[in-house]
């Protein structure tokens, strides 16, 4: 359809098609060009071909020399007293201002920060008084850089920062104490000898015993040695923690082991994988993306238990759950070993502050879990961290939005029941060590004042009614900005597309993160959806079955603060390209970088694992 | 001859009041309904007694035997005697021409639109090169009341005949011109014609007099000259029939039939609806603008057209999307067509241009000129249709030809029925300019 | 993939509703599809019986080679499901 010349000024720089026909002679306005906003579906449908195309700039008030149809690119085949190339610009007028454009994509950031009001503008003399205004961002040749112009944006915010000091308020602190553990034997009874981990033997009958559904379990301990071994799909990977005397989640004292973490596997009687849908079984060496949050570390020995629970239950909200509470018993009568521990066995001492920070931009993160049901299902607010006891499935709390403290976060208030897929599945493990509340917390330009889970149910319409609650709540925390963050994709990006909206509309910032790169692309959006950060790190962003391959690390923390701060003061995201492309993050890393002085260190993907035979074969 | 019919609401403004009663004897040039508001008068097209008045009609019972004398109006100045003829704007519009020419237009022009811009439709232009002298009487009549300078002939140039008749007939008039259009439709709306002939483009709801000018059709001069020099009421009207006939599809034209005669009759005075073939619907109006109709209605002041179309292919319930705009068919019109193909409606989309207007009407923002329809295309696509449904100008089409078959839509046009019927060339692709040379000073 | 991009629509029934999973039928025979709730997009509680519909396109080979890696993980698979069904069948604790 035909564009006003508002249109046609935003979208200076995209190519000029024909919206219909027009005869020769005509003088080319807005009027006669189509909106670029549909070309991405023009061109994917073949209808377009956008090769040799000016752009819109470069066609108003050129003539047209040939008669053309509907849907016709303008060419200089086709058009007459055209404007030169805006990269061109420089040779034909040397003028000051002018090889900003002719410089090395890397230089611009820096370069172009430079330029009050974000826009470089040409005078090119010619007699003719052409003047072109040229978006900043559009001078890095194609790669969208997401963050727009951050370094004012980041430089603002530190400035305002020192000028407002005011007192940091310390609301709780949260201490971890890390034991060492470099052996993991069976013995007759379960306790920590030094840094040797003994389970009790036969402990497996009791909890097979516990559990009606569960027929078997089978306990492995798995060392460095043993990485190149066959298991089932991992349905969860868990810190062995927990409290010291009265503490509660959260606050107070943690204890938690080193060098050794629980894993959950398991299969129904008939050998049926539980959570057939998650399939990282195979060679655990090929399967596991070392070093995320949600996963084990190299060198780390698991505990790892496989679940055999009755026959067809695999698919039944008990079924699952059966298989964690069964191999809770072991890690519960670890616990009771750990507390029992002398502190001159500590390790480690860490400790996480929560604090306020009046006078900094308030924000809050809400992390949608899953809530549809069987394998997707939480834990949440368990006594001891990712334990059983006490803590509650946020299907049963009818998914509604529950408000945490951070620090309730890292101390592992989430036991993560969901088996979806297995490389964006958020692990239990994963929250003990959430890289977005990490960074939020430890960032002082900015006052984060909690977090809030919220389910995603199944059905539409009881989406909607979790999705009005986070709304209502995040309206009452009065807050600068938000986060909201999904694990996985499907039918849960429909409540995270509407949570950005709730939070939108009531004039909020808010950028989001979820995988999404080609496999998940969002099914829905809205005009608030404007600022995602992308967990994806596979080659080819895909699920590709490598267990936390997908999920939140600091990296899509620190591009996500690094948005929000730039949405809150005012800036906008540039426009998402239509098709996934991984240089926007990369160009985004590289701004901030830039910016901060900082190199973002990026993690890994399943390149670096060995090849496994499967994923050569399908994926890369 | 059936029953007349003579609707009561037959022009713009409210529905006449009747002043005769069951059994009068009227003739032709009876005053029988008079305007409650804005509207003009209503005459007997017929000698006979008036058998029933309904809500909406006064229905007469002809005699045998039809004289030519009607009863004249009374005499006095010439913006009086049209308002007293009952004379509105025979082209479709129906609004008063006694009032539109009271509207001043000093120093401005008077613009004739012989456009005829429905496809087969041929009344005005045989009336043009039949009746030329009467024509332009009537336009002087026009200019002089409303002072204006200039007259203009609005005419396709395709009609080679009728051009060269005006152009013999005006080659020694000093203040009418003619102004050459293209053969792509709608060069026929009103603000087309002034767009067109004097370069504004006015907005849609906007008069042309905003242009300093007015724009009457071509039939309503002859009214007009009728009026005053034969002070003949308004009660005929030139048509055309045309389609699926007993005699093949060429067109019958008619000139000066009585209004409230129906379908029926000029139907069979066209040698009858074929008997071979099923109907698929009849169309009382152009391809474009009119509505579907039964034998039983009558005709108005204002229709231009009969069309009998050919059979309804049967899409067998396919997915369709309707592309409602301002130069055809209405939603009711478009979702009644979705139904005779027995299509499943999937999508109504309206192009960008329509403007609802307070009566509900649309009007084009620029008729004729594509504003682009591919977001239409993909959201019909989008929504599902295999089919859609088009009612748009020759330029509109031709963008919709530029997308939809490349996604695999099959692209109908409102008037296909009809174009398939007379073999005339389908709305598609368009191959010609939209502009035509004009005349050495317009002559 | 070479036929990407023809989109055809599938319409199904869905025949088993779990906790975690549906299961839909292709209708025409065509098939049989089991999916992870959140794959499913749904307005009203999900129920054996109700119509569902998606876009799919062909399946196409990627190419001739076999991954002997799948073909071990399959043996494996079915030979466990094979012993853990005997194991069920001797033992009758396990019902």
């Amino acid at each position: 359809m035909s564009i006003t010349a508002e249109t046609a000024k935003e979208h200076a720089k995209d190519p000029a098609v024909l919206c219909c026909r027009r005869e020769a002679g005509q003088v080319i306005s807005a009027s006669d060009l189509e909106d670029p906003a549909i070309f991405d579906d023009l061109v994917d449908s073949g209808l377009l071909n956008l090769d040799g195309a000016l752009t819109i700039e470069q066609v108003i008030g050129a003539k047209l020399t040939k008669t053309t149809d509907s849907l016709g690119p303008l060419t200089t085949e086709n058009l007459e007293g055209y404007t030169a190339a805006a990269e061109e610009a420089p040779a034909e007028a040397p003028v000051e201002e002018a090889p900003v454009a002719t410089e090395a994509p890397a230089a611009i950031a820096p370069a172009a920060a430079g330029v009050a009001g974000g826009t470089l503008k040409i005078h090119i003399g010619e007699g003719k008084d052409i003047n072109l205004e040229i978006p900043v961002g559009a001078l890095g040749a194609g790669a969208a850089t997401v963050v727009p112009v951050a370094s004012e944006t980041a430089e603002a915010t530190t400035g305002e920062a020192k000028a407002s000091k005011e007192e940091e308020v310390v609301v709780r602190t949260l201490t971890r104490k890390h034991f060492s553990i470099t052996e993991v034997k069976r013995g007759p009874e379960t306790k920590i000898e030094g840094t040797t981990l003994y389970i009790r033997e036969g402990i497996e009958k009791e909890c097979v015993a516990d559990q009606e559904l569960v027929v078997d379990l089978k306990l492995d301990i798995i060392t460095p040695e043993d990485y190149h071994t066959y298991s089932e799909t991992i349905m969860d990977v868990q810190p062995v923690a927990t409290k010291e005397g009265e503490d509660e989640l959260g606050s107070g004292v943690t204890r938690v082991l080193d060098g050794v973490v629980v894993m959950v596997t398991g299969t129904d009687a008939n050998g049926v994988q539980i959570g057939e849908f998650g399939s990282s079984e195979g060679y655990l060496d090929e399967n596991i993306m070392w070093g995320r949050p949600g996963c084990p570390e190299k060198g780390e020995i698991f505990i790892k238990t496989q679940v055999t629970i009755k026959e067809g239950t695999n698919m039944e909200r008990p079924g699952p759950l059966a298989a964690h509470t069964a191999t809770d018993i072991i890690t519960q009568e670890i616990r009771e070993a750990m507390k029992t521990l002398e502190d001159s066995l500590v390790v480690d001492t860490e400790e996480f502050v929560q604090k306020r920070r009046p006078g900094k931009k308030k924000i809050v993160i809400v992390k949608e879990i899953m809530g549809q049901g069987a394998m997707h299902d939480n834990l949440l607010l368990p006594v001891e961290p990712v334990g059983i006891l006490g803590g509650k499935p946020n299907v049963d709390l009818g998914n509604v939005p529950i408000s945490v403290s951070p620090l309730e976060v890292l101390d592992g208030c989430v036991h993560a029941l969901t088996c979806i897929g297995p490389a964006s599945k958020e692990m239990s493990r994963h929250y003990w060590r959430e890289p977005l509340v990490l960074e939020a917390l430890h960032d002082e330009e900015v006052d984060l004042c909690g977090v809030i889970f919220v389910g995603s149910p199944q059905i539409n319409a009881e989406k909607f009614y979790v999705s009005r609650r986070v709304g209502m709540m995040v309206e009452m925390l009065d807050v600068d900005g938000a986060f909201v963050t999904t694990e996985g994709f499907g039918n849960n990006h429909i409540d995270f597309a509407s949570h950005h909206e709730q939070i939108g509309m009531r004039g909020i910032p808010v950028v989001g993160l979820s995988f999404c790169a080609v496999q998940g692309a969002l099914v829905v959006g809205n005009k608030y959806m404007t600022s995602m950060v992308d967990n994806n790190k596979s080659e080819s962003g895909i699920e590709n079955e490598v267990l936390g391959c997908n999920t939140l690390c600091h990296e899509d923390g620190i591009r996500a603060l690094a948005m929000l701060k730039a949405e809150m003061a005012g800036e906008k995201s540039k426009a998402a390209e239509k098709k996934w492309n991984p240089n926007v993050k990369s160009t985004n890393i590289e701004l901030i970088s830039n910016v901060t002085g900082k190199k973002v260190e990026l993690v890994e993907n399943e390149q670096s694992l060995p090849m496994s035979e499967k994923r050569k074969a399908k994926y890369d | 001859m059936r029953n007349v019919q003579i609707l009561l609401r037959q022009h713009v403004g409210a529905p006449c009041e009747p002043i005769v009663k069951v059994g009068d004897e009227v003739k032709k040039g009876t005053l029988i309904a008079t305007p409650t508001g804005l509207g003009a008068n209503i005459f007997s097209s017929v000698y006979g007694k008036v058998e029933e008045i309904k809500e909406d009609r006064i229905i007469i019972k002809p005699d045998e035997v039809q004289g030519d004398e009607f009863v004249p109006i009374s005499e006095g100045d010439h913006l009086d005697m049209i308002k007293e003829a009952g004379v509105v704007g025979m082209g479709g519009a129906g609004f008063p021409t006694g009032v539109k020419l009271s509207t001043p237009i000093e120093g401005g022009y008077v613009l004739v639109n012989a456009v005829e811009c429905e496809p087969g439709l041929y009344h005005n232009i045989r009336q043009i090169e039949e009746d030329v002298e009467r024509t332009i009487k009537g336009l002087k009549y026009a200019m002089e009341i409303t002072k204006a300078a200039k007259g203009v002939f609005a005419i396709k140039a395709k009609n080679k005949k009728a051009v060269d008749v005006l152009r013999a007939a005006l080659k020694d008039e000093d203040d009418i011109y003619i102004h050459l259009l293209a053969d792509i439709y709608p060069m026929g709306e009103e603000r087309a014609v002034v767009r067109e002939c004097l370069g504004q483009l006015l907005d849609v709801d906007q008069l042309p007099s905003v242009a300093n000018s007015i724009v009457i059709n071509v039939e309503t001069l002859l009214r007009i000259t009728e009026a005053i020099e034969e002070r003949k009421p308004c009660y005929s009207k030139n048509l055309t029939v045309i389609g699926q006939l007993n005699d093949g599809n060429e067109p019958h034209v008619y000139m000066d039939e009585p209004v409230g005669k129906s379908v029926a009759d000029l139907i069979e005075e066209s040698s009858g609806l074929d008997e071979k073939e099923p109907i698929g619907e009849i169309i009382l109006g152009g391809p474009f603008t009119g509505k579907a109709t039964t034998v039983d209605a009558p005709i108005t002041k204002t229709t231009g057209g009969i069309i009998a179309t050919m059979e309804f292919m049967d899409l067998h319930g396919a997915p369709m999307g309707i592309l409602i705009c301002a130069c055809g068919g209405d939603e009711n019109r478009m979702k009644e067509l979705v139904e005779k193909y027995n299509a499943k409606l999937v999508s109504v989309t309206m192009c960008k241009q329509a403007v609802v207007m307070k009566s509900g009407a649309l009007k084009c923002e620029n008729p004729g000129n594509c504003p682009g329809q591919a977001e239409k295309v993909l959201k019909m696509k989008k929504d599902g249709a295999e089919y859609i449904i088009i009612g748009n100008c020759s330029d509109c089409s031709n963008t919709v030809m530029g997308s939809a078959p490349k996604m695999k839509l099959k692209v109908l046009h409102q008037t296909d029925h009809v174009m398939r019927t007379i073999h005339h060339p389908l709305y598609r692709h368009l191959t010609i300019s939209k502009t035509v040379d004009q005349l050495p000073n317009g002559k | 993939m070479k036929y990407g991009d023809k989109i055809i629509k599938m319409e199904g029934v869905v025949v088993e509703v779990h906790d975690g999973c549906v299961a839909i039928d292709l209708k025409g025979r065509l098939g049989y599809l089991k999916v992870p709730m959140r794959m499913l997009i749904t307005d009203y509680p999900i129920k054996v019986g109700q119509e569902v519909a998606w876009n799919m396109s062909f399946v196409e080979q990627l190419g001739p080679e076999i991954n002997e890696k799948y073909i071990s993980n399959l043996d494996t698979y079915n030979k466990r499901q094979k012993e853990m069904r005997e194991k069920n069948a001797n033992n009758k604790e396990v019902k």
